[in-house]
This record gives structure tokens, sequence and C-alpha cells, in this order.
């Protein structure tokens, strides 16, 4: 949680409300109560900030200061006259607790299972609907068969609580294939429909969606034949992937009286080219670096957003997994994620028969399939008195003005609320409360209440000494990301700029003395905002370039939209490490246990010695920089081969009986292990030869951000220049 | 006495070598004559009718020049020194082709033949494609009943010819279309019931694109295997050959479920028996048009969703009634009929049969969808479910074989006719389309399918019967008595071997001066009554069924006052001739039968007598007309006796067989003695014989009978027993005869007049020369 500060006073809530526990942290503590005491008038959830007053008989509110009464009241003798529900004073081994060490009381972080009045019906089960591109490019690229072998050798990590998990496959090429997969056949039904015109309908009332544990093997038999031969010989490049979601949408929301909801995976390889939904490949080099550059970043049709819209509103969340070797249109097909809560996967040019693609695809797809997910959620936040939510960020349905839509709550998604103080505020702490209502994967329903206070203060350095520069940075990404789709990348570029700016100089017009205005003064914790900002600008999303494909562009920008604080600051900002002289402690657990790293190195060129050898984790992406004057006993140890016969590209490192090589094996694990973690993503490693592929070295390069890179990507020397004379120019005006 | 004589006579030596009945069998010169005639002149024509011994010709026929085409045959004047031969249609004189160029009065080809009046030609056209049969399968159904019929299925299937191609499309609340090409697991496209596709809609959403099957070039015989149209491509995968889909269709048809969409309560299944058979006409349209195919419609109950519904789901609304029918108040009749007829113009127009299987015990449509069957000579089996003997003898009977091991059927027929110029062409009642062929020889009348003098039938059989009528082209005698008019029916069809062939039928009747004694003598009654019913029936179906007796009632008096002995206004003195004599009993049947009476019938019972009655020959047209009765005592052998109330007696045992039924009756005095075990005893030989010879002999009427009739086996005052009573003659009814004896025979309960009564009426109005 962190505070952006300047005029107006905007504050920046930042949440992940489902992240990935990484090892060694508590877990939170899980409550089943009799009964959720919350606040009867804002409906706040009582947390550690509530205050006990008239001698304990109420507890006051402590965003809108209501005094509540005690649902039951008791005395407890020992604890003076504190009143509170009786069930406080008992723990669930009917053991007598002291009532203010209840969790709710005393963690800011707690969980609820929800009690049956938080239920309209019996928890969703997860529902999984898969659909696979199978038209001719799906089969060629190998995709159909590597996702298949993936689904399949994953089953068992899906969740399935209880066996409630159940799952449905569509395979999509100019008609819609469903499968019928009832337990008590041999083998699968595959069932075609290609009446796409009209009111979609299912071709069986039963079977199609069925449970992953009753009909394990016959799923296991059509995966199996659909990565055969089912589609072995096909020559149909047609795709009705629009029609295919909305027979789909039916299957899994109109089937039951009650939608159940769910999630559609889908799998695409080929531009949707049949019935509604069809796309156009609308690439057009000309337009690239252009102020219209943003036409092409902006869907083609409002077909998915409003398809996503209704989804969201059945609690269905769509993921989609791209792999065309042509344009995707991921501006458009994105918006099937955008507004349910889903992420976008993309792979480029994807290739089976590249070892690098399908470990990649493959390890994330996995992972993406095996993690947790909370259903059917809704994100309310609270905040005292006096402060407004302004706007959100991330994939979501916004459906009121402090309630989110989630179809799916994703680990790996986060979800960015900007506030602004539009009363003064009264007290000495400013309290804030998300509350997630979901269901777990384990079918229970449960409420995730988190809540923060913060001090009031009057004195604006208190306000910047607290503000964090990673933070403020993953804000700006969120609101470039808007202000490009909404206006033009250059604007996006001038906003984050302006914003920087804005920042300093109130800084410096409030927290220092005027003399020193020669100097850019940061206060200490935002030192890295300039340069972070100065990675912003210059990232695939934002940069002043004609080079980057728009189906990259607007991937980036998709990712951008939904990533968690480390990630974003990782990828506007990349770790750059020297791996040619490692200390004896890089790669071995140090004194916390965690894995030792190399001292990060700038992001200049001008650490490239023709010797080196260098590693750097953008994010996306994991390079091996290799230069030309590599040592060749280096090299051998760690490639296994000499310089000339090193390749330039996608790279799988060999394990070799060497130190260096397992050390520097050991550190791109541990970078693949936290991407994989914290954004399902399981970078690729390049190897860049300073010889070698020109394109690839200029992708590399372009991540050094300190460097001047052209006209307008300025150094980073060259961008504190300017933001001097800017400031000159705010302080003059 | 009244029965059917089984003599043989010249009329049925005749129909024995060409198929053919006519109800005249000499001709008056004029119209006028003709007409006062009454019976219109006409015969019932068997195309394919079987003649032992007799071999298809392995050559072309010789024909007349354009646009003539009639036939060389035995009544052609020949010149042997000339090498010409003079087309009796035309007149035109034609040279017999080159290789006839030996031919001498001692040496003809087998065509000029006394003895080939009828011969058939095998073409030398390369052979069509195998023959294809697409089951259309409803499954919405009764497990045990889905499970009699999927043996059925798989049983008929393995009596399919091994090249014959095969397809299967099921149905109910959608229509499944069942990929066979492909071999990775059970695959089908699935369509909307509710939706009415257009044939290229349905082409498109297959993946059919328009790729002719190529033809195969080689001769066929008995086995052998045409090489299969490509199976990967186009309708290749949803028909296959037997020999290489067997297995598989085999494996889906056993594995068939009922249709899975819940039905409540208080609803029908939704069936869309309309889409489905849309779906498959539509599926074999593009790919295989003019080739001989079946669609096999297996139908559990009635249509209630998409085109073609005949009620709809809710239980409530009951299925319409003759009463409604009547009073045009069945709401999807109109829509329906026009559904399913249009269908069946398109099936027709591309040479398809469409067969329905009905196995349920309510209705299922056939009123609506009767046109399907009779456009196209399809086959119409009605039962009570598919689990009967009724269905699945007669379903293994629609894949019997010849002594050659061809099945008996053949396809995509036309059957044009040529008439010497005094003879025109009124029409043709049977299972058929027109053609549209307009020729000089169509005439003004219009009786059944006319307008034309060539017709369609998409399926022909050894059994296939059509009634075609003329009519006497001049006002005035033309010709001389005692020259002949000429008839050849000219039948062009695929047969079963994939071998197109010709089968040809040329007649002559001698032309007779008005009155002249030979007229009431060339009267074939049988052949007249068949003819007349097949009106009736045919108008019938548009008109009120008492407009229709009234006419009939109309044209036997005026035949009557035609044709019998007798002094005006003397009833007593009415006397007719043996071959006129049993017409006005045949008369009186017809009029309570089955096909004219519809109120003791559901619709779709009368769209299936009427179907059967449209198809048959004479002599199983007359037993449909009037059952035959046999009976069974002590006194004497078996013998036939009345239908009549009279032969009703406590101790016999009765045979009834109405062609539909095959009924035994067992007198109260036998049944009593069978109920006490008297046939168990040694002493009682006789009677275990008595008992055990009827049902011998109506093992025998099943063997030949297609469809298998219904067998009932009642006692007298059992509730079969009313299948006797009500078509019995009521000459014992309480009404009109009280001063019979309750021993000489039972009293029926009728309204009906006896035959007594109605020839009583027949005679006063005959001889009164009012009418
Ligand atoms: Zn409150
Ligand atoms: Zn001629």
């Amino acid at each position: 949680f962190n505070m952006l500060s300047g005029p107006p006073p905007t504050w920046d809530m930042y949440s992940q409300p489902q992240r990935n526990w990484m090892p060694g942290e508590e877990p939170v503590p899980v409550i089943n109560p009799e009964s959720i005491v919350r606040c009867r008038r804002c409906r706040t959830y009582i947390n550690p900030w509530i205050q006990f007053v008239d001698q304990g008989t109420r507890w006051k509110c402590n965003l809108c200061y209501l005094p509540n009464e005690g649902i039951i009241i008791r005395l407890l003798p020992k604890n003076g006259n504190i009143l509170v529900p009786s069930f406080f004073c008992w723990d669930e081994q009917n053991n007598s607790t002291n009532p203010l060490l209840r969790p709710e009381l005393t963690h800011g972080v707690v969980e609820f299972i929800a009690p049956q009045e938080y239920m309209v019906r019996p928890p969703q089960p997860v529902v999984l609907l898969f659909i696979i591109d199978v038209s001719c490019n799906a089969v060629k690229s190998g995709m159909l068969a590597i996702a298949t072998r993936t689904i399949l050798d994953t089953l068992d990590k899906i969740p399935n609580a209880d066996n409630r998990t159940k799952v449905a496959f569509i395979t999509v090429d100019s008609s819609i294939h469903f499968y019928n997969l009832n337990a008590s056949q041999n083998e699968p039904q595959m069932l075609v429909v290609s009446d796409l015109e009209g009111e979609p309908y299912l071709p069986c009332p039963e079977d199609l969606l069925v449970s992953l544990t009753e009909s394990r093997s016959i799923i296991e038999n059509l995966l199996e034949r659909l990565g055969g031969d089912m589609f072995k010989n096909t020559t149909n490049s047609g795709n009705c992937l629009g029609r295919a979601l909305h027979f789909g949408f039916k299957m899994i929301v109109k089937k039951m009286l009650n939608s159940i909801g769910g999630k559609i995976i889908i799998l695409q390889n080929t531009l949707p080219n049949v019935e509604d939904g069809s796309l156009k490949a609308r690439e057009d080099p000309k337009l690239l670096g252009t102020p219209k550059e943003v036409q092409l970043l902006n869907p083609a049709s409002q077909f998915y957003k409003s398809l996503a819209v209704d989804c969201s509103r059945s609690q269905v969340c769509i993921d989609i997994f791209l792999f065309n070797s042509q344009y995707a249109d991921v501006a458009t097909l994105s918006g099937c994620a955008k507004y349910t809560g889903g992420s976008v996967f993309y792979y480029p040019n994807f290739n089976a028969e590249r070892t690098e693609d399908t470990l990649k695809f493959s390890n994330e797809f996995s992972h993406f399939l095996g993690k947790p997910i909370g259903l059917e959620a809704v994100l309310r936040v609270r905040a005292s008195r006096g402060i407004q939510m302004s706007s959100y960020h991330g994939n979501f349905f916004l459906r009121s003005t402090d309630l989110l839509q989630l179809p799916n709550v994703n680990p790996d998604n986060s979800y960015t609320i900007e506030m602004t103080i539009d009363e003064n505020l009264t007290g000495t702490v400013a309290c804030f409360q998300t509350a997630l209502l979901h269901t777990s994967s384990s079918g229970e329903r449960r409420i995730r209440v988190l809540t923060l206070a913060l001090p009031i203060t009057s004195n604006i350095q208190d306000v910047f000494s607290s503000a964090d520069a990673r933070t403020i940075t993953t804000l700006l990404t969120k609101k470039a990301v808007e202000r490009a789709l909404t206006s033009k990348i250059e604007d996006a570029r001038e906003a984050v700029l302006f914003k920087l700016i804005e920042i300093i100089s109130s800084y410096k017009s409030n927290c220092t003395s005027s003399g020193q205005s020669m100097q850019l003064l940061v206060p200490e914790n935002l030192k890295l905002l300039p340069i972070l900002t100065l990675g912003l600008l210059k990232s695939m999303a934002f940069r002043d370039t004609n080079i980057i494909p728009s189906d990259m562009r607007s991937y980036v920008m998709s990712t951008f939209y939904v990533t968690s604080v480390d990630t974003n600051t990782c990828q506007v900002h990349p770790r750059f490490w020297s791996v040619q002289n490692l200390h004896p402690n890089v790669g071995l657990p140090g004194e916390d246990g965690s894995i030792v790293f190399p001292p990060l190195l700038n992001l200049s060129s001008e650490k490239l010695e023709r010797v080196g050898i260098y590693l750097l984790d953008t994010g996306f992406e994991i390079f091996l920089w290799v230069g030309k004057g590599v040592f060749p006993e280096q090299c051998n140890l760690l490639f296994g081969r000499n310089y000339e016969a090193l390749p330039s590209g996608k790279f799988t490192l060999p394990v070799l009986e060497n130190e260096f090589n397992s050390k520097v094996n050991t550190l791109i694990e541990k970078i693949r292990q936290l991407r994989t973690t914290t954004s399902s993503v399981f970078p690729h490693l390049y190897i860049v030869k300073e010889d070698g592929d020109g394109g690839l070295r200029q992708w590399f390069l372009s991540y050094l951000v300190e460097d001047r890179q052209s006209e307008t990507l300025v150094s980073y020397p060259q961008f504190m220049q300017q933001l001097k004379v800017e400031l000159a120019g705010v302080s003059a005006g | 006495m009244y029965f059917i004589f089984i003599l043989v006579n010249s009329f049925e030596e005749i129909e024995d070598r060409d198929g053919v009945r006519l109800s005249w069998n000499v001709w008056p010169s004029s119209r006028i004559e003709a007409t006062r005639m009454v019976v219109p002149i006409g015969c019932l024509y068997s195309p394919l009718k079987e003649r032992p011994n007799y071999e298809p010709l392995p050559y072309e026929p010789v024909t007349c020049k354009a646009p003539c085409r009639a036939i060389l045959n035995p009544f052609c004047q020949i010149d042997v020194t000339g090498r010409l031969w003079i087309c009796p249609f035309c007149l035109n004189r034609n040279p017999f082709p080159p290789h006839y160029k030996d031919i001498s009065n001692q040496n003809l080809p087998a065509e000029l033949l006394g003895a080939y009046t009828t011969i058939e030609y095998i073409l030398s056209k390369p052979p069509a494609l195998p023959p294809i049969f697409l089951f259309v399968v409803d499954t919405c159904i009764d497990d045990e009943d889905l499970k009699a019929l999927k043996n059925s299925l798989v049983v008929g299937l393995s009596f399919l010819p091994q090249h014959s191609l095969v397809g299967l499309v099921t149905f109910g609340t959608m229509v499944q279309v069942h990929e066979l090409g492909y071999s990775e697991c059970p695959k089908s496209y699935v369509f909307k019931g509710s939706k009415d596709y257009t044939s290229k809609q349905i082409q498109e959403m297959l993946g059919l694109h328009a790729s002719p099957a190529a033809r195969p070039q080689q001769p066929v015989r008995p086995g052998q295997q045409l090489p299969p149209p490509p199976q990967n491509v186009g309708a290749g995968r949803f028909l296959q050959p037997v020999s290489q889909c067997e297995f598989q269709l085999t494996t889906i048809v056993e594995q068939l479920q009922r249709d899975p969409w819940p039905v409540a309560n208080d609803k029908r299944p939704v069936r869309c028996t309309g889409t489905a058979l849309s779906v498959a006409v539509g599926l074999l349209e593009t790919s295989f048009s003019d080739t001989g195919a079946r669609i096999m419609l297996f139908a559990a109950g009635a249509p209630t969703e998409g085109p073609g519904m005949v009620v709809g789901n809710e239980l409530k609304e009951p299925i319409r009634s003759h009463n409604e029918i009547e009073k045009d108040t069945a709401k999807h009749l109109k829509k329906a009929i026009k559904f399913y007829d249009a269908l069946a113009k398109r099936a027709a127009d591309k040479g398809y049969i469409i067969d329905i299987y009905a196995g349920c015990l309510d209705q299922c449509g056939l009123q609506e969808m009767k046109g399907l069957v009779n456009f196209t000579n399809g086959l119409m089996i009605l039962s009570d479910s598919f689990a009967t003997e009724v269905f699945k003898q007669s379903f293994l009977r629609v894949f019997s074989k010849d002594s050659k091991g061809f099945l008996n059927m053949g396809f995509n027929a036309t059957l044009e006719v040529q008439t010497t110029k005094e003879l025109k062409v009124s029409g043709l009642i049977g299972p058929c389309v027109s053609a549209n062929k307009k020729g000089p020889n169509v005439g003004e009348l219009e009786i059944g399918i006319s307008g034309t003098n060539a017709w369609k039938l998409c399926g022909i059989s050894p059994k296939t019967c059509v009634a075609i009528y003329f009519e006497v082209a001049s006002q005035q005698p033309s010709v001389h008595a005692g020259t002949r008019g000429l008839i050849q029916f000219v039948t062009y069809y695929q047969h079963s071997s994939g071998q197109f062939r010709l089968k040809v039928t040329t007649i002559a009747r001698s032309w007779v001066d008005a009155n002249a004694p030979d007229i009431p003598a060339s009267f074939d009654q049988e052949a007249s009554t068949v003819l007349m019913a097949r009106i009736a029936a045919f108008k019938a179906e548009f008109d009120d069924s008492p407009d229709v007796l009234r006419w009939l009632d109309r044209m036997l008096i005026r035949l009557c006052q035609k044709f019998a002995d007798y002094r005006k206004d003397d009833p007593s003195s009415f006397r007719l001739t043996d071959n006129f004599s049993i017409y006005p009993q045949f008369m009186f049947h017809l009029r309570r039968s089955q096909f004219l009476q519809v109120f003791n019938n559901s619709p779709d019972e009368t769209a299936y007598y009427r179907h059967v009655l449209n198809r048959e020959d004479v002599n199983n047209s007359l037993i449909m007309i009037q059952p035959t009765l046999m009976c069974y005592g002590f006194n004497g052998p078996p013998m036939p006796v009345l239908l009549d109330s009279v032969s009703i007696k406590p101790d016999v045992i009765l045979l009834l067989d109405t062609f539909f039924h095959v009924l035994i009756f067992h007198g109260e005095t036998i049944a009593a003695w069978r109920n006490a075990g008297f046939h168990e005893q040694p002493n009682y030989e006789n009677f275990k014989q008595l008992l055990e010879i009827p049902k011998i002999d109506a093992q025998e009427l099943l063997v030949d009978r297609f469809p298998i009739p219904r067998y009932i086996d009642c006692d007298q005052g059992g509730s079969q027993a009313r299948f006797l009573i009500a078509k019995v003659n009521p000459s014992t009814s309480h009404t009109t005869n009280p001063g019979y004896g309750v021993d000489a025979g039972q009293a029926i309960s009728t309204d009906d007049v006896s035959l007594q009564v109605f020839m009583e009426h027949l005679k006063k109005l005959a001889v009164s020369g009012t009418s």
C-alpha cells in the first residue's frame, strides 16, 4: 500500500488479493466463525483498527466511526467490561480464549469461511472449458499436440477438491466440435456443429461438461486422440472462434437454471475467420511509430469485449493462449481476458519442433492449469470517510463504484485502485479495507479481508518519505496503458513524464529550501523513480520506434496492465548481472536461505566487456550475452562448445559437470521459478552473441535503458538533464 | 357363389406372361361407345413381373426413329427381303441394323417371336453406382424397442450387398449425420431439429462440395465389387461400402442411445422427423444425383418439432383425427403435408426411394408423410413396435434376393407408354410421379397422375403394379373392326446389379363395333374392380367419402343397366352373365372397406391401407377388398365359405385373410373342447389335426406376403374376434334379418346394409332405368 501524492492528492492502493504465497511467509489465518461481525452502517468487517468504546460495550467502526453493538454480549471478568460476541471467547475446541487474541482483531489479513448467508447457491465447482483451435495451422505448428499432451500430463494438478471439477472440450475449425465424454463409453464421441447461424445450441444436453474424476479415462482417451491422428490430415484453414465462444458460453452458463460459471481457456493458432467474431489481418507497418499506431492497439471490433462483459456477468473467465505465426490481433482477442479477469499468453511463431518453444509453453500452461483459482469473486473496497475511489486498473468488470466483478481471481493478476481525498480527514489514521468474496478452488466460499491503516499527516514530507518508487511506477504503467489506448502512445509517454516532473517539483517546492534549486532533488526512497520511468518509456509498450509489431505491443500492454509491482519493476528495469567471475557464494543459498545472485549491474552497455558473459532478466525473457572475446575455456565450461559453434537465439543451456555451468543454470532456474510463480511466465533463454544475429543484439541492447539508443530514446544522464530543464520551467512558471 | 375363383383363365395366362390385366380385352371403336361401357379401358401392369425361364437379352433393342422411339416387337410388320420393319405406332419404315442382315422368316430374333411380347434388354451403358441405403433412425424410443430396432438394423446390414453404400442419420431433438469414413472416433454432424435447412445449407454444413462420384466402367456380376467412390471427401465420408464400414456401422448402431434430451411428464419427446429427412435428402442430393438410393426412415412416433411437425409436444394436444381433418381443424396438417410433399418431390426428382417403418402404438404422422412413400414407391410398414414380428420379418423381406443373388429391387425407373393413334393415355394411379412427357397420345381425360405418357418410379420391384387408364380417341368409329390397337410399355430402370435394363411389353387388342357381343365377353371383373378401387381411393384423397361412395354406386348401376339382362321395372328378372356376376359383390365390399370407410380407422391407418392398395396386383388387391374366409370342420375338407355372418358357427374353425390380417377363429364349441384339452388325448387325433391345419394354411399365406400380416388367433366371443365380425357381410344382423335362427350364424350388430339388401336395391335401380 502506498500513497502517491501531488495536487490533487491521489492515493494508490494496490492489491493482489490472491497472490501466491512465497515460502517462509506466514499463512493467512482462516476463520470459521458462527457469524461475521460487521459494521451495521457501512458493512466494514471487524478488524484490528476498530476501537472498543463505552467501557467496551460497543465497538466503533474505523471507517465510518459508527459505534456498533456487539451481536451477543457477554461479560468477561478477566478483561474488564469488554463486550464482544460470545463466540469470540471460545476457540474451535471450545476452550475459553482471550477474545482480544481473535485473528479478526490481531491480523491485517484474515480469511473467513463464509456462512450460509453469503451464498446464493452452493459454491461453484471448478469448471474448465478448453476451446482448442484445430485448423491446419494449429496442427502444423504442433500446438495441438503439445497443448493436449500438456493437459493430459497436468490432469492431476488441476484443482479438483472433492472431485467436483468439471471439464469440457471444444475444438474449432470452420465448424465447432463438441465431445461427449460420458464415463460409460469406451471412446469419446465427436459431435460437429456447423450450423453457426442464429441462437447457439448444444448437440446434446449432458455429457459435454463432465466430472474430471468420473470421466478421467475417456478424457485421457480424447486428449491422446486429439494430439494424435484426429486432425492429422486436416486441410481446414477456417476458424470460428467467435461462434465457438457463444456456444461454449451457453454450455457452461445456460445449461442449468443457475449459471454455474467457470473458466474458458482458448488455445488459438489462427486468426478467427468464420462467422461472427472473424477478424482481418490488419497489421499495417506504415502505421507503426505514428500517432495512428494506436488504431492497431485497439480492438478491431466490439465483439470480444461485449462477449467478455456477458461472460463476466455470468462468472465466466476467459484466458487466451495465442500461437499465431502471422498476425494474431492480440489487441482484439485480449479483450476476452481483459473484462473477465483472465490472462493473455502469446507465443508468436510457435513451432513445437523447437524444444525451447515446447518447453516454455508446456511449463507455462501446466503451471497455469495447476494453480489455485478463486471463483465467482467480488471485490469490495472501503475506505475511511473522506476518501473516494477514483479509478481502478486491472482485468475485471466494474459493477459499481466500489465493487469489482471477478469471475476468476487469478493469483498473477493485480488490481490497482486510485483514491482521492475529497474532504479533510479526521483522526490519526486513514483506513482501507478490501473484502474479496470468492469460492476457493477447494469449493469453499471465502472472504479474504484485508485492512490497512495509514497514519494521517499534515506534513507532506512524511508523505514523500513513505512513498514507494516501484509502486508509483506500477501505477504509472497502468495509467499509461489506458492513456495510450484512449489517446496515443506519445501522449502516454508525455503523461508519464509529466507525472514524474509533478512529483519531483511538488517535493521540491514543499520539502526543500529554494536555494538548492539547481540540484535535482529526489527523496531517498524515490531515487529510483527517474530510472524506472525511463525504463517504462523505453519498454516495448511505450518505446518510440516503428519496429515493434502491434501484436507484440498489445501483448506487452495487456501484461503491463495486470502485473504485480515486483514483476513490473523487472519488466521496466531488468536485472542485469555479469556471470563471468562469480563469487563462490553465487548460485548457493545465502544467509536467508535464498539463492545468492551476483551484484546487479547498471543497465548500460558500458558494462559489456568483450570477454564477458552477462545475464539479463527482463521479466519476459532471459538473455545470455556472450562477448566475442570470451575465454574459450569459459565458453566451453558454460555451453559445452566453443564460441563459433554457439548458436544465436532460443537456447537450452546444457547441464554440465562443472561449477560454472551449474551456477549459471541455478541462476536461470531461480529466475524462471520466480517468474513462473509470480506471473506464470517461463522465460525463454536467448543466447546473444556480440557479433551474432543483429536483430537479437538490438533487442538485448534495447533493455539497457541507461544507454542512448536513438534521438528520442535518450541516455539516463540525458534524461536527468531533461528533467532538470523541465523542472526549472515548472519552477519558473 | 361369391368366391374368388382361382381358375386358370385366359386373363390370368396373359397376366403371367405380360404382367397385364385389362378391364376390357376388346375395345369399341368410338369414344361414345367406350364411355357407355362405364368402366374405363384400363390395365393393371406389373412391369417387372417375374417370368421364369426367360433370360434378359444381352443386347440393345432396335428402336424406331425419334421422336417415336417405339421398340421392335412381335406385332411389327417386317420385310425380310428389304430388311425393313414398319413401326405400328407411327407407321414409319425403319431399316434393320446391319447385324440383323441374316434375318429370315425362319431366323427371327427373339423380340419378333410371339412368345416375347414381354422382353427385357440389358443395355450396354456402363453400370450405375452401387445402390445406396441410408438409414434414418428415430431415437425417441424406449429402450426395449430401441434394442429390437438395433438388432434388426444390424441384421439388415448383413443382408446388403457388400459393395452397396450405406449411411446413418439418427434423430430426436436434433439430427445427427454419422461420418462413417472417420476412423478416429465416432463422429457425427449435429443439426438443429427446429430449423428448415435448405439443401445448400445442409451441403455446406456437411462439407460436401459438389464432387460427383466417378462411375465405374466394368460390368458387374453378383458379388463382384464396384470401385467405391472416394471416401475421405464429400459424401463418401458419410456413405461407405458395406464391405468397409460394416464393423464401424454395426458398432455405432449397437451403441445408439435413446435421445438424451429430457422429456417432461406432460410432454411428448421432441422429434424432428421432417428435418432429419430433409438432411438425409440433402446429404445425397449433390453427390448422388440419379443414383439408386433408398432412404429408410424408422419412426417411433409422430414428428413434434420443426418443419413437418404433426402434433405439438404437449400431451394434452391430441393428434389429429379424421373428424378434425374433415372439419379442417387439424392445425398442423396442411403445413406438414406441404412440407413432406415438397420433400418427396425433391427425392423423386433425384430418384431416391423413401421407406417408412413405423413402430409405434399411436399414430406417427403417415397421413402427412405418405407422399414420401407414394411418390417414390417406397415401403410403408406399420407395426405397434419394432419388437413385433410384423416389423422384424417384413424388414428382412425388404432385402430378399432373386435366384441370381440380386436384391429384388430396381431403382430409378421410368415407365413410358406408347399407343397406336386411336388410343390415348388418361393417366396412371400408382406409386410414382409424372415424368412430364407430353406425347401425342396424352389424352384429354384426367385419371390419376395425368397429362403425361411417362412416369418415374424411384423404386421398382417384381411386385410393383400400376394402374393405367386409356381413352378412345375418336368420336366416330375410325378403325375397322377386326384391326388391332397396340400398347407398348417401356420400362427403363437400374437393376440392383448396377446394370441398366429395358423391359418392354407390347400388347394388342381388337377393335370392335359398338354393341358387339365380344365386348361384355371381354370384361375382366376382377381387374375392373381393382381399377375402380384405385380410382375411388385416389378420389377419396381429395373428395368427401360420401361423394366417392355415390360415384361408385352410380357407376355400378350404370354398368348393370348396360350389361345385365332384365325386363324394365322387373327386379326379379335381373340377371348378370358369369363374367359380371361377382362385380356387384366386389363393389359392396369395396364400399365398406377400410379404403373408403375412414371412421373406424385412424388417418394413419387409412393412409397405410390406401398406400398398399396403390401398389399391389389384382389378386392381392381383391383379398384386401373382399377378404377370403376358409372353413374347417368335421363335416368335410376345408372349404371356402361366404364372407358372411352365416359362416360363423360354434363347431368350426375359420381362417380369414384380409391381406393385412390373418385370423384364425375358433367357434365356441371348438374353443371349449380345446380348453378341455381333448386334442391332447390319443383318441381325439382328428381334433388335434383340425386345430393344426388352419395354422399350417395360415403360415402358407404368410410366406409370400409383404408386409407380413398381423396374425391373430382368437375364439368366438373373444375381443380379437371383432376383426372377423367387422369384415363379414351382416346378413344376420338384427336390423336386417331378425328371422334367421341363432344357430344358423352369429347375429351382427351393425348399421350396415347387408349384401342381400344391397343387391335388392341395385336390381331395383338398375331395372328402373331412371338413374
Ligand atoms: Zn462503519
Ligand atoms: Zn414409330
